[in-house]
C-alpha cells in the first residue's frame, strides 16, 4: 500500500513561529503504523513540514513553489504521477490565510473519495480496503469500511504524535522537486475591511411586547427548546400549565 | 629461607592483581576517548584522596575508621614484607616485630569489616562476594602476623610457617583475585578514577556541575551501550563499592520509583563485560519486568534490555547520589547520556514529556503559553524592559515560575523588594525564553542547545551588570551551561541579592519574632552551585526561629521537582514531596521556606494539615511590614 501524507506549513497558535502542526505529525503516527509513508509538502521551503522526519518519517518529498502560488496543483501532478492508495492529512490548515481545503480539493482533482476526522485506520480484510475510525461530535464514533484509493483527513482525537527526535530528524530524507511548469498562480482572496452586521435573534417572536419577547429569547436559550405562547386565552394558558407541571410531575398524572 | 617466601607471597600478589587489572583494562578500552590531563591528575592524587575522597567517607565515622585501619593495615604490612626481600632487612628480628605490628592492625581492620557485615548485614549494603571479603582479609592478616610473629620470634621453622604463610597466600591470592571482578576492584579503579577523574573541577573547590555540551552532529547522539560512554566514565563504575550510601540519598529510590543508583552503576558496569558477578544489592524498588539475560555492549535501555526507561526517568537529577558517593561517581552524568539517546535517537522521551518537549520546540515555553504572558503575574506593578530602557544595572530572569500563581507571589514580593531598596532593574520580558533546563535534563539536548543560543543573543544585545534570578535552575542554566554558547554574566540568586541589599542597609526589615522556620535547600542551589548560607543569614536577620532538617544543606533532600521528574510522572509507592514535607513537619516549624519555583510548586501541592510553604522573599516582605 502506498501512503503519502501531505504535511503543511503551520504556524504555532500562540507564538506564531513555524511549525509542523500536530495534527499532520498525528496522521504521519497513523500512516507509519499501516506501512511505509512518505511526506509530501508543497511550499517554497521544506520547513517546517521537514520537522515530521523527526516524528518519524524517512523520506519527504517537497515539491518547490513560490511563496504566493496555490499547492493545489503542485501537489496534484506530482500525486498523479506517483499513484498512491491512501493520502492522508491534517483535518484543518494551521498556517495563517490557509483555507484547509486543500485535501479536498486534492480529492475532488483526483477523483477519489474523501474521508474526514479519522481517529484511527487499519487494514481491511479485503485486499484495497481500509478501516476508518471516524470521530463525530460528543464523542460518537463511526467505523466505516472504505475502498482504496481514498484521502483521508486526521482529527486531533487520533493518538497522540510520535516525539521529536533531532537524531531521527537527521537520518531521513528530503527530495527536492520542482514544480511541474505552467501551474496556475494562487486565486488571490479579496480583502476588504471588516463591517459590523447586525445580529439576528433566531428564536425571538416578531411580535408581543419588548419583555415577552425578551423573555421568549431568553426562554429559548436557558431550556433550548422555546415554549411561548403569546396571548393565549385564560383555558388554554391554564391547559399549558397543567400539563407542565404533570410533564415535572408535580401533579399526578391524568386519570385516564 | 621463610622470609624469602613470605616475601614471595606479596610479589605473588601483586603479579596476579596486574593481570586481573589489565584484563579489566581492556574492557575500558571499550569506552569511547576521553581528554585526560594525566600529569595534574597523578599529582593531585593524593589531596584528592586525603581529602576529598575522606571529607565523603568521614560522614559515616564507623566507615571512615574501618577503612583507614584496614587499608592502612594492608598496604603497609603488604610494602614492608615486600621489602623483606632486602637481606639485611628479612634477617632482622626486629623489622618482623615492626611488620607483625602491621598486620595486627590489618587484623583489627578485618574484624572492624566482619563486625560491619556480621551477624546483620545493614539493608544499603551488597551481599555476594562482599560477604567473603573479611574472611579473605582476616585469612590475610592472621596468616600474615602469625608468619610474621615466628620471624621476630625466631622459631620459624618449616613445620609452624608453613601452615601459618598457607593462611596468608588463600587470603592475600584472594584478595588479589578480586581485583578484576570483586569488592577489592575499587582500591585500583577507584585510585585511577581519583587521577582520570571526567570532573576535575570537583576537587578545586568550585562546583564543577553543568552538563557537558553534545556535539550534535556526534554520529550516535547519546549513549545505548556502555560502549557509547567515555573510557573514563566506566573505569568510575568499576571503583564503585557497593556502601549504598547512594540508594539511601536517592529521592526516587525513597519514594518506592524503581531507581537505584547503585544497582544503575552495577547495570552498567555489568552491561560492559557480560561475565560481572551477579548483583545482591538491594532492587530497584517495584522494579519493571526486563530482559532475563543480556548479551554485554548491548542496548541499556528498554523493556527488552537490561535497564527498564522507567528507572532512567525516575531520576530528578538532585545529585544527592553523587554527593553521596566516597568514590566520586558521576551518576547524573550517565543518566543524561542515556536519555539523550532514548529521547533523540530514539524519540523515546517519557510519554507526558513528549508535550512539553513539543512546546519548548514551537513556543519557547514548555507550556505552550505565550512568551508576552509572562509578566502577567506583574499586573499593576509596572515592571520595566530592558527593551525600552537599553540598559539596567540588575537584570530580572523570570523563569518559568512566573506562569504560576502562586510562585507569581514570591515575585510580586521579591519586586516590591527590590522596588523599596530603589535597585534600578526591568525584565526581559516577552524575549525571555524558557532556559532550556528542562529539555536538557530530559535527554534533548538539540531543544537546549536551540534555546540556549536564542537567549544568549537576546541578553547579550543588552547592557547590564548582573542578572538575578529566584529560579535556581535558571540561575544554574544562565551562570554554568550558557558558557560554552557564548553566556559569560555574573548571575546571583534572589536570596544572595536580597541579604546584599539588607546588609548595605537599603532593606531595613523588621523581626518577625515567634515564627519558626524551616529551609529547604533547592538542589541546583545547595548541591549544584553550593550556596546554602546567604537564605539561613536572611532568616536570622528578620529573627525567626530556624530550624534545621536533619538533611539540610547540601545534603537536602529533593522535593522531587528536578529533571523532568514532575512530566516523566513514574508510578511509585510514596510522593517524594510528601517524604520531603514530613522531614520539615519533624522539626515543629510552623513555616518551610523555599528559594525555587519548582519547590514551592512541589511542597505546596502536599495534602492534609501540613506548615505554610513561604519563600524566602515573601518572608523578608513580611519581615518589611513589621515594626524593627
Amino acid at each position: 500500500m502506498k501512503i503519502v501524507v501531505l504535511l503543511s506549513a503551520g504556524l504555532h497558535p500562540v507564538s506564531g513561529q513555524s511549525i509542523l502542526p500536530k495534527v499532520e505529525a498525528q496522521a504521519l503516527r497513523l500512516a507509519l503504523a499501516l506501512g511505509e509513508a512518505r511526506g509530501r509538502h508543497a511550499g517554497p521551503t521544506a520547513f517546517p513540514a521537514s520537522d515530521a522526519l523527526g516524528h518519524g518519517l524517512p523520506h519527504l518529498v517537497h515539491v518547490e513553489i513560490p511563496a504566493e502560488a496555490d499547492p493545489v496543483p503542485a501537489l496534484v501532478a506530482t500525486l498523479e504521477a506517483d499513484q498512491p492508495d491512501l493520502i492522508l492529512a491534517g483535518r484543518r490548515g494551521q498556517g495563517g490565510d490557509e483555507t484547509g481545503l486543500a485535501p479536498y480539493a486534492v480529492a475532488s482533482r483526483l477523483g477519489m473519495a474523501l474521508v474526514s476526522d479519522a481517529i484511527a485506520v487499519e487494514r481491511g480484510e479485503a485486499d484495497g480496503t481500509v478501516i476508518v475510525h471516524q470521530a463525530l461530535p460528543k464523542g460518537a464514533r463511526r467505523r466505516l469500511v472504505v475502498r482504496l484509493p481514498a484521502v483521508v483527513t486526521v482529527h486531533p482525537d487520533a493518538p497522540a504524535p510520535r516525539a521529536f527526535a533531532y537524531g531521527v530528524a537527521r537520518r531521513g530524507i528530503v527530495e527536492t522537486r520542482l514544480a511541474p511548469p505552467g501551474l496556475p498562480a494562487a486565486e488571490r482572496l479579496e480583502e476588504r475591511p471588516y463591517r459590523r452586521r447586525p445580529k439576528l435573534m433566531r428564536s425571538a417572536p416578531a411580535c408581543g411586547s419588548a419583555s415577552e419577547r425578551l423573555a421568549a429569547a431568553m426562554g429559548a436559550t436557558s431550556s433550548g427548546v422555546a415554549n411561548v405562547m403569546v396571548n393565549p386565552t385564560p383555558e388554554e394558558a391554564a391547559r399549558a400549565i397543567l400539563a407542565h407541571l404533570r410533564a415535572i410531575g408535580v401533579l399526578p398524572p391524568k386519570a385516564a | 629461607m621463610g622470609a624469602y617466601a613470605f616475601s614471595a607471597l606479596i610479589f605473588a600478589m601483586v603479579a596476579l592483581a596486574g593481570w586481573q587489572i589489565s584484563r579489566r583494562v581492556a574492557w575500558w578500552r571499550l569506552g569511547a576517548p576521553a581528554e585526560v590531563a594525566w600529569g595534574r591528575g597523578l599529582l593531585a592524587l593524593p589531596r584528592r584522596y586525603l581529602v576529598d575522597v575522606h571529607h565523603v567517607v568521614a560522614r559515616d565515622p564507623y566507615a571512615s575508621r574501618m577503612h583507614a585501619v584496614v587499608a592502612g593495615g594492608l598496604v603497609a604490612a603488604s610494602i614492608l614484607t615486600a621489602l623483606a626481600v632486602l637481606p639485611p632487612l628479612g634477617g632482622s628480628r626486629l623489622y618482623w616485630a615492626i611488620v607483625a605490628l602491621a598486620f595486627s592492625v590489618t587484623v583489627i581492620g578485618s574484624l572492624l569489616v566482619g563486625a560491619r557485615r556480621y551477624p546483620r548485614k545493614p539493608a544499603k549494603l551488597s551481599a555476594g562476594r562482599f560477604q567473603i571479603l573479611p574472611f579473605l582479609l582476616l585469612a590475610y592478616a592472621v596468616g600474615g602476623l602469625i608468619s610474621a610473629a615466628l620471624l621476630a620470634w625466631g622459631g620459624a621453622s618449616a613445620a609452624t610457617l608453613l601452615p601459618a604463610l598457607a593462611l596468608a597466600a588463600a587470603g592475600g591470592l584472594g584478595l588479589a583475585y578480586e581485583v578484576r571482578r570483586g569488592p577489592m576492584r575499587h582500591a585500583f579503579a577507584g585510585a585511577l578514577h581519583l587521577v582520570a577523574h571526567p570532573r576535575p573541577g570537583r576537587f578545586e573547590g568550585r562546583p564543577d556541575t553543568a552538563l557537558a555540551p553534545l556535539d550534535l552532529d556526534a554520529p550516535k547522539l547519546g549513549a545505548e551501550t556502555p560502549a557509547d560512554l567515555a573510557w573514563n566514565r566506566l573505569l568510575s563504575y568499576d571503583s564503585c563499592i557497593q556502601c549504598g550510601r547512594c540508594e539511601t540519598a536517592c529521592p526516587a529510590f525513597a519514594a518506592g520509583q524503581p531507581l537505584n543508583p547503585k544497582r544503575l552503576i552495577q547495570d552498567l558496569v555489568a552491561g560492559l563485560t557480560g561475565d560481572e558477578a551477579s548483583y545482591a544489592g538491594s532492587p530497584y524498588p517495584n522494579a519493571r519486568p526486563v530482559a532475563d539475560d543480556t548479551p554485554p555492549l548491548a542496548r541499556l535501555i528498554g523493556e527488552d534490555a537490561r535497564i527498564h526507561p522507567d528507572t532512567l526517568w525516575a531520576c530528578t537529577t538532585c545529585r544527592a547520589c553523587v554527593e553521596e558517593c566516597p568514590m566520586m561517581i558521576e551518576h547524573v552524568d550517565a543518566i543524561v547520556s542515556l536519555r539523550r539517546h532514548q529521547t533523540m535517537e530514539l524519540g523515546l522521551p517519557p510519554e507526558k514529556a513528549a508535550e512539553p518537549l513539543a512546546e519548548l520546540r514551537g513556543a519557547g515555553e514548555a507550556g505552550g503559553r505565550a512568551l508576552s504572558a509572562r509578566t502577567d503575574f506583574a499586573a499593576g506593578l509596572d515592571l520595566p524592559l530592558i527593551s525600552v530602557r537599553g540598559e539596567a544595572d540588575v537584570l530580572l530572569w523570570l523563569g518559568d515560575g512566573a506562569y504560576d500563581l502562586r510562585y507569581g507571589r514570591t515575585l510580586r514580593a521579591l519586586v516590591r523588594l527590590m522596588r523599596d531598596a530603589g535597585v534600578d532593574f526591568a525584565v526581559l520580558g516577552a524575549e525571555e525564553r524558557d532556559t532550556g533546563d528542562l529539555a536538557r535534563r530530559l535527554g534533548d539536548e538539540a531543544s537546549f542547545q536551540d534555546l540556549a543560543r536564542k537567549n544568549v543573543e537576546t541578553l547579550n544585545r543588552y547592557r547590564f551588570n548582573r542578572i538575578i534570578t529566584a529560579d535556581p535552575h535558571a540561575l544554574h542554566a544562565l551562570r554554568n551551561e550558557y558558557r560554552p554558547f557564548g553566556g559569560d554574566w555574573t548571575v546571583v540568586h534572589h536570596t544572595v541579592f536580597l541579604l546584599e541589599l539588607v546588609e548595605a542597609g537599603k532593606l531595613a526589615p523588621g523581626r518577625l519574632a515567634g515564627l519558626s522556620v524551616t529551609y529547604h535547600d533547592p538542589c541546583y542551589l545547595g548541591r549544584y552551585n553550593g550556596e546554602t548560607e546567604a537564605p539561613r543569614a536572611l532568616l536570622d536577620l528578620i529573627g525567626v526561629e530556624r530550624r534545621e532538617m536533619a538533611r539540610s544543606g547540601k545534603r537536602a533532600m529533593c522535593c522531587g521537582g528536578g529533571g523532568g521528574a514532575p512530566v516523566s510522572d513514574v508510578a511509585g509507592e510514596r510522593r517524594i514531596p510528601d517524604i520531603r514535607m514530613g522531614q520539615a513537619m519533624e522539626t515543629g516549624a510552623q513555616v518551610v521556606a523555599v528559594a525555587c519555583p519548582t519547590c514551592t510548586a512541589m511542597l505546596e501541592g502536599v495534602t492534609g494539615v501540613r506548615p505554610e510553604v513561604k519563600d524566602v522573599a515573601e518572608l523578608v516582605l513580611a519581615a518589611m511590614e513589621t515594626p524593627r
